[in-house]
Formats: C-alpha cells, sequence, structure tokens
C-alpha cells in the first residue's frame, strides 16, 4: 500500500523537481518515514514485543471511511442540480480535511524530532519541505480515497462513466488546494513570528481556526435549506461562485453538467491553476527557509533562561484541591501531573481547547434554526421548552476530549517512572489524573452552564442540573473504565489511527445522548420530581461502583489490556 | 553476610531470543558493582528485571530478604533507579517533577520539597527550580533525574550510563558521591561503557556477555592475570578478534578492492 502511494506523490516528479526537490533523497526520506510509521511502538514497556501485522487495522479504518463516505452521498443524492450538489460534498470534503489537517497533522509538518537526522546531511529545504508535506498527503489521501469511493460510484450510477473518469481529478486538485493552503498558512505564520514564538502562536490560530470550521460547518447547511430540494434559483446562489469547491464542481461542466450561474464556467479553470498557484508560491516564497527555522525550534542547548514557572499562590491552588480531593500520595502524584502537564502541552491544548466553542457554537446554532421569528420569540420560546437539557448534556465534549487525549504524549518514554515506583495500584493514579480534568476542564464550564441556566429557567430546574452532572460523571468514568485504562501521558499516540479516534469518540457520545434522552423523557413527559430523585439516586449507585473498579485498577488489568491491545 | 540482591538461575527469553541465561549473582550491602558487558549483552534487561519493570522471567531474585516476584512493591521502595537517557517529563519544572515522583514513592511534601531543593542545590541547579526543563540541556535533566532516583533514600541505587551528558565537574561530583553512598551503607548496582569510571568506583566488576556472566570479581584479581587495563581485559573477554585490526578493515572500505590488490 505504502509503495502505491509513494509511486502516486512521485508521479508529478518532474513538478517538484522545477520547484527545487531532489528526487531520490525526497523518495528516501518518505520512504523511511512511512516505514517508521508502520512499525510505532505503542506505549512504554512494549516495544521489544513484535507487533503484528497491522493490516487489519488499516482495512478497519479504511471502512470506517468508505462509511462516513456514505453520509456524503446525502447531498449527491438529495439535490437534483449535480453542480450545486457536489459544491456542497467537496465543501464537506473540504471542512474535514482542514479539520483534520490543523489539528492531526501540523505536529508532523513542524515536528523537530528528526532534525538531528537530516539537517546535518547535505538536503535542500524544498526538499525538506516537499516530504513532509508528501508524507501528510499520502495519510490524507489513505483517509479520502475510501472515504470518497461512494461518492465515486454514485456518480457512475448516475451520471456515467464520464462522470468517473473525471471524479479523481477534482478530488486530487482538492487534497493539494487544501494541503497546500493551511500549510501555506502555517508557513506564513512561521515567516511573521518567528521560530522560537511560532509553536505558541499557532497554538493559538488552530484553535481559533478550529472554532471556525465548526461554525462554518454548522451555518453552511442552513444557508442551502430553503432551496435544498427544488430546483435551485440561481438568484439566490450568485455568492456561490466565490466558493472554490464550487470551481471544483465547475469540473463537471465539461462533461455537459448545466451550469445555472451564468458566466462561470470558465471558473473551473480556478480549480486547476488555484492549487498551482499555491504550491508555487509556497514553494517560491515559504520553503526555503524552512530547514533554518525547524532548526531554531524547540533549541534544547540553548543557555536555560526557560520559562519561569510562578511557584507562589498560582502553584500552590492546585496543590490544594489536589490534598483535598485525594487521599493517598499516588492519586495526588496523578493529580498534579495531569494539572500541570495538561496546561502546558501543546499538543494536548491544541485537540482540547477548540472544543469549548463547540458547545455553545451548537446551542445557538439550535436556538436560531428556526430564523423565521424574532430573537425575542427565539427567546420565549426557548426558555418555554426544556432546552437546558440539551445545553447541559452538551457540556461534555469538552471533557470528553480532554480525557481522550490523557494518555497520549510525545514522551511516552517517560512513563518508565509508574513501573519502576511501588504503586500499589495504577488505577489511583488514573483516578487523580482523571479528577484534575474533570475540575480543571468541567467544572468551570459546568458552572457557567449552570448559572446561565437557572438564571434563564427559573431555580425550580435545580435538581435538573444534578441529575445531568450525575450521568455525565457516570458516563466519563464508564468511558474510562472501558476504554481508557492508561497511565496520564504514556502512549505514543499514532498518526494513521486519528480517524478512529475522531469516530470512536463521536460513537461515544451516543451514550450521553441516551442517558440525556432518559432524562428528557422523565422531565418533559412526567416531570415528576421524585422520578427525577429516583434516576439521580440509580446514577449514583452505578457511579460509586464503576468508579470503585476504575481507580482500583491493578496490575494484573494492565498487563491483561497490555496483552489484548 | 547475607547478600542483599540474589540472583539465581535468572532467564529471559524474548520469543526465541535468550537475552538472559541462567544468570546466577550475589551482590553484598555496602558494595558498588560495575556491571559491565557489549550492547545487547542483557545489560539493560537485567536492569529492568531488577526494577520490577519486567516481571515474566524465569529463575529467583531476592532482594533483602524478598522474592521479587512477590514483593514487587516493598522491593521497588528500596531501590532508587536512574535510566540511561534522560526520559522525563520536560514540560514540568524541576520542583514539579521531583514532587511528583516523590508521591508514587509516598512521600510526604515537606520531606519531598526538603530533599529536592537541597540535592539540586548541591548539583547548582537550584535557580533553575521552577523553570521548564524543556529548555534544559541533557546534563542538567541527567542531574534531576539522579535526584529523582535518590529522593526516596533508597538502600539499593541503580544506574545506567549514569554519567553521559555530564559535564566534567558534575562527573567528578557524582563519582563522590557514589563514595559517600557507599560509606552510608547503600548498595550501587553500575552499569556503563566508560571502562576507566567502572575500573575506578567498582568493588567488584562483572561482566556479562550474549546473556552470560563471564567474569565476576574485583579489580585487582581481574588484573592480577594479566596486568591489562579493563578495557583490554573487556576486549578481549568479549570481543571475536583484534579491534585494531578491524579498524584498518573499516577505513580500507574507501578504497575499491580492485586498487588495493
Amino acid at each position: 500500500m505504502n509503495k502505491l502511494f509513494l509511486k502516486l506523490v512521485l508521479l508529478p516528479s518532474g513538478l517538484w523537481k522545477g520547484m527545487g526537490a531532489d528526487i531520490p533523497q525526497l523518495k528516501a526520506i518518505l520512504e523511511a518515514k512511512l516505514k517508521v510509521d508502520d512499525r510505532k511502538p505503542l506505549s512504554f514497556g512494549r516495544p521489544q514485543r513484535q507487533s503484528k501485522p497491522r493490516k487489519y487495522g488499516s482495512f478497519m479504518s479504511m471502512f470506517i471511511s468508505f462509511c462516513m463516505g456514505l453520509l456524503y452521498l446525502l447531498p449527491l443524492s438529495l439535490i437534483p442540480d449535480r453542480i450545486i450538489s457536489l459544491t456542497l460534498f467537496f465543501s464537506m470534503n473540504i471542512v474535514m480535511l482542514s479539520f483534520m489537517l490543523i489539528t492531526d497533522f501540523s505536529t508532523v509538518m513542524f515536528d523537530t524530532k528528526d532534525k538531528f537526522v537530516i539537517l546535518p546531511r547535505p538536503v535542500n529545504d524544498k526538499t525538506i519541505f516537499l516530504s513532509r508535506t508528501l508524507h501528510i498527503f499520502i495519510y490524507l489521501f489513505r483517509i479520502i480515497l475510501p472515504m470518497a469511493l461512494p461518492a465515486w460510484i454514485f456518480l457512475g450510477i448516475a451520471d456515467g462513466a464520464l462522470s468517473v473518469l473525471l471524479f479523481p481529478i477534482p478530488l486530487l486538485l482538492m487534497v493539494f488546494l487544501v494541503l497546500f493552503l493551511v500549510i501555506g498558512a502555517y508557513m506564513l505564520i512561521l515567516r511573521i513570528a518567528g521560530a522560537e514564538k511560532f509553536k505558541d502562536i499557532i497554538n493559538y490560530f488552530q484553535i481559533g481556526f478550529t472554532v471556525l470550521i465548526f461554525m462554518f460547518s454548522y451555518f453552511t447547511p442552513r444557508v442551502f435549506e430553503s432551496q435544498l430540494f427544488r430546483l435551485p434559483d440561481p438568484a439566490n446562489f450568485g455568492w456561490m461562485k466565490f466558493v472554490p469547491s464550487y470551481w471544483l464542481a465547475l469540473c463537471w461542466s465539461w462533461i455537459g453538467s448545466p451550469v445555472i450561474l451564468p458566466h462561470t464556467q470558465w471558473m473551473s479553470v480556478l480549480a486547476i491553476i488555484l492549487p498551482i498557484v499555491f504550491v508555487w508560491f509556497t514553494a517560491k516564497f515559504l520553503a526555503p527557509s524552512f530547514a533554518k527555522s525547524i532548526g531554531a525550534m524547540d533549541v534544547v542547548e540553548a543557555a536555560p533562561q526557560g520559562k519561569k514557572v510562578r511557584s507562589g499562590k498560582a502553584g500552590s491552588f492546585y496543590k490544594k484541591l489536589s490534598s483535598l480531593f485525594n487521599k493517598d500520595g499516588a492519586s495526588q502524584a496523578g493529580f498534579n501531573m495531569a494539572w500541570v502537564q495538561t496546561g502546558r502541552s501543546r499538543t494536548f491544548k491544541m485537540r482540547v481547547y477548540p472544543m469549548f466553542a463547540y458547545a455553545p457554537v451548537f446551542f445557538v446554532y439550535t436556538l436560531i434554526s428556526n430564523r423565521d421569528v424574532s430573537l425575542a420569540d427565539t427567546w420565549k420560546n426557548m426558555v418555554s421548552k426544556p432546552y437546558y437539557l440539551q445545553l447541559l448534556y452538551l457540556s461534555i465534549i469538552t471533557v470528553m476530549q480532554a480525557l481522550n487525549y490523557l494518555s497520549f504524549t510525545d514522551q511516552y518514554k517517560a512513563a518508565w517512572v509508574y513501573y519502576a515506583a511501588p504503586l500499589d495500584k495504577p488505577g489511583r493514579v488514573m483516578a487523580g489524573a482523571f479528577k484534575a480534568v474533570w475540575i480543571k476542564y468541567f467544572m468551570p464550564f459546568f458552572t457557567i452552564i449552570t448559572i446561565f441556566i437557572l438564571w434563564a429557567w427559573g431555580l425550580n430546574v435545580w435538581m435538573d442540573v444534578l441529575l445531568a452532572m450525575v450521568n455525565m460523571l457516570l458516563f466519563s468514568v464508564i468511558m474510562m473504565r472501558i476504554s481508557l485504562r492508561n497511565f496520564p501521558f504514556s502512549i505514543m499516540e499514532q498518526m494513521n489511527n486519528s480517524l478512529n479516534r475522531v469516530l470512536k469518540t463521536l460513537s461515544t457520545l451516543l451514550i450521553p445522548g441516551l442517558l440525556g434522552v432518559a432524562h428528557y423523557l422523565t422531565v418533559a413527559a412526567y416531570n415528576m420530581l421524585w422520578l427525577k430523585i429516583l434516576f439521580f439516586a440509580l446514577s449514583s449507585i452505578l457511579l460509586w461502583l464503576v468508579w470503585d473498579s476504575y481507580s482500583n485498577t491493578s496490575w494484573a488489568a494492565m498487563r491483561r489490556l497490555e496483552e489484548e491491545a | 553476610m547475607q547478600p542483599i540482591i540474589s540472583i539465581s538461575h535468572l532467564s529471559k527469553n524474548y520469543g526465541d531470543k535468550t537475552v538472559l541465561n541462567n544468570i546466577n549473582l550475589e551482590i553484598f550491602p555496602g558494595q558498588i558493582i560495575g556491571y559491565i558487558g557489549p550492547n545487547g549483552a542483557g545489560k539493560s534487561t537485567t536492569v529492568k528485571i531488577l526494577t520490577g519493570i519486567i516481571q515474566d522471567y524465569s529463575g529467583d531474585v531476592i532482594v533483602a530478604g524478598m522474592n521479587l516476584k512477590d514483593n514487587v512493591l516493598e522491593v521497588k521502595k528500596l531501590i532508587g533507579y536512574i535510566p540511561e537517557l534522560a526520559e522525563l517529563y520536560d514540560l514540568l519544572t524541576p520542583r514539579e517533577y521531583l514532587n511528583f515522583i516523590g508521591k508514587l514513592y509516598q512521600l510526604p511534601d515537606d520531606v519531598i520539597e526538603e530533599r529536592a531543593s537541597r540535592m539540586l542545590d548541591s548539583f547548582g541547579l537550584l535557580s533553575n527550580i521552577d523553570q521548564r526543563m524543556d529548555s534544559f540541556s541533557k546534563g542538567m535533566r541527567q542531574k534531576v533525574l539522579i535526584t529523582s532516583g535518590l529522593l526516596h533514600n533508597p538502600s539499593i541505587v541503580i544506574l545506567d550510563e549514569p554519567l553521559s551528558g555530564l559535564d566534567a565537574n558534575a562527573v567528578i561530583l557524582v563519582k563522590e558521591l557514589l563514595q559517600v553512598l557507599k560509606q552510608e551503607g547503600k548498595t550501587i548496582f553500575y552499569c556503563s561503557h566508560m571502562m576507566d569510571v567502572v575500573e575506578k568506583v567498582s568493588d567488584r566488576i562483572v561482566l556479562i556477555d550474549k546473556g552470560n556472566i563471564v567474569t565476576n570479581a574485583t579489580i585487582e584479581e581481574l588484573r592480577s592475570n594479566s596486568g591489562d587495563s579493563l578495557e583490554k581485559i573487556f576486549s578481549r573477554l568479549t570481543s571475536s578478534g583484534d579491534q585494531s585490526q578491524k579498524a584498518d578493515e573499516f577505513a580500507s572500505a574507501f578504497s575499491n578492492k580492485s586498487s588495493r590488490e
């Protein structure tokens, strides 16, 4: 598989050579990187074991991508106008791609780990730059290909052979467009900010950008909605000619799909020119200083004038919390470690912080979904219905992502301490870390939401707030107990599994959804206090049981888990 | 005297590959053991077994009268381990990292605080105690790691290449430290490739090769046979040929065969 993709990305080697890359070097670097990716150990203490071939794993992730691709069939099958339906199709793909690029793959782009391997060799900037870009491209393509397969088949059935032949061209163009746009933007920031500050700045940029993508992906379909299923009226779609996904969709005009916006057919040329311009621009202006910048990042041997961490009041605050919520040393160690590390790890912040925006964005979205009424009516409408349940249960998203990424780190090797220390039960450290994340990331958010709810809906919903909190706590502990029993910051993150993880997160969201629905039923259908109290008591008992099992996780259980993995 | 560590018939396999092959070794309290051997001889595996990181092995390891298999936690409490590479969570500050480690050993806060600052002070790192370690040099990290291994006042100290990355002054300090720890009655298990240091600090030298103990003797006993330095003895016992001849062969790779002939 790797070989095939390698051939594919080296197909335009004339172009890469024209950009200034050395093709044999480029090939050698890519080959080595792909091999390394396939062989990465999973966690501390397991590298010696010969890992099983992961063919099944990559097949699985392809299958999941394929299933997601089925979802993308919706616009294609529902909207009669081919070009508009494809515009929506490409928009969905672009959002998905840029989201993955920004959250998962930027670390690959600006990885400094191999700087002592490659930088001292006679390899030029453009080769290094391209090796990283194409490395990412291979991973993107591995995901996008099975994801696009359903659409490809659909187009074949609906439109015939010409459409099938055409399809890969705009698809490739799209991947290039997004890839070089995002990477170009990063390189531009790198240029402006300088290597030392880059990683801090980029972190906030990523968070902001992710929030934007969220908003975009929620609000765009609304714009289409009213005209979606009728034959579209060109007057309503004038703005579309400024959207790149429309240009990509216009490629279908070459094989006779009607163009409803007048005088826009020529724009399909943009779909071809734009990626080329981006590639050219990044290669010409941004890539030349790439190696220098990478070299200047994370300079370890510099004089230690590193960030001084306040050890005064702010430092002791979490320690107070730690001794308040944890009795034994191991839990406190886990708590302190998780508290400090989550606030400083850039990868962690980047993955988790954007999620804080998710709940409010989603909430606002549901509120304004009936746009026809006035804002005052919307408010009245909202307060009269138990919308607050949605808000309460959505707040779990913030902590879910944090819990999901709690075990991952680049420095998984540092986890040897857990194995060398006289730890009675690994579960203690995990429990401490869990509490830290819960208190640090969930409670402040939940408190704000609670204040808002009590203000908007009135104090009489207090029992619902309590019940929702216990339910979410229950859910999080179940999730940790079942699938995330690891030491905090002890596992290597694997790039090839990023999609699986996103989907796993989404699918585990079903449980809080179900709990939410059950809660809704007791409120809306009966709204009896004693029923809620009963529900609360049941959830609490269950919580206690699961927590007990989680926080007492033994070494034997850890070993079993490792063997299963 | 009772040995503090007693290893008998210790074997370990990874699949078909035998890494340790029936190791028998007794170590007495207050000794510094130099544990040497070529790369891949099984040194790290022995260390990982002694520290309780690897637990599936065959044979018996008795530490302070306790069988390691049945009393992993008790044994871990006695052992301070300082690994080879500075693998630590470098986003933490030394104060935070040492607090984290101390808590894993169930030490109270004030003890951790006091020991950490005094130990770091002697390493000249006190002014860096509240700085993140991601800006630290290799030597600074190594000093923090050494501190973290000694924080709980272990009676057995296992050091794996502890001098890597340290500057000359720190090397002297660590060597002195080993003698002081020895005088306090601690047992030190010292793994290294630096023969000159091993030669100077160790009471006994244990040489392991291909999973077997080849030699277990004092440096005087070793020398009495040949009078060679430890380096030479090491080479004679573990290598299949003359190293200088191999170096010649290596360098001759640049010239092609036909021109040599």
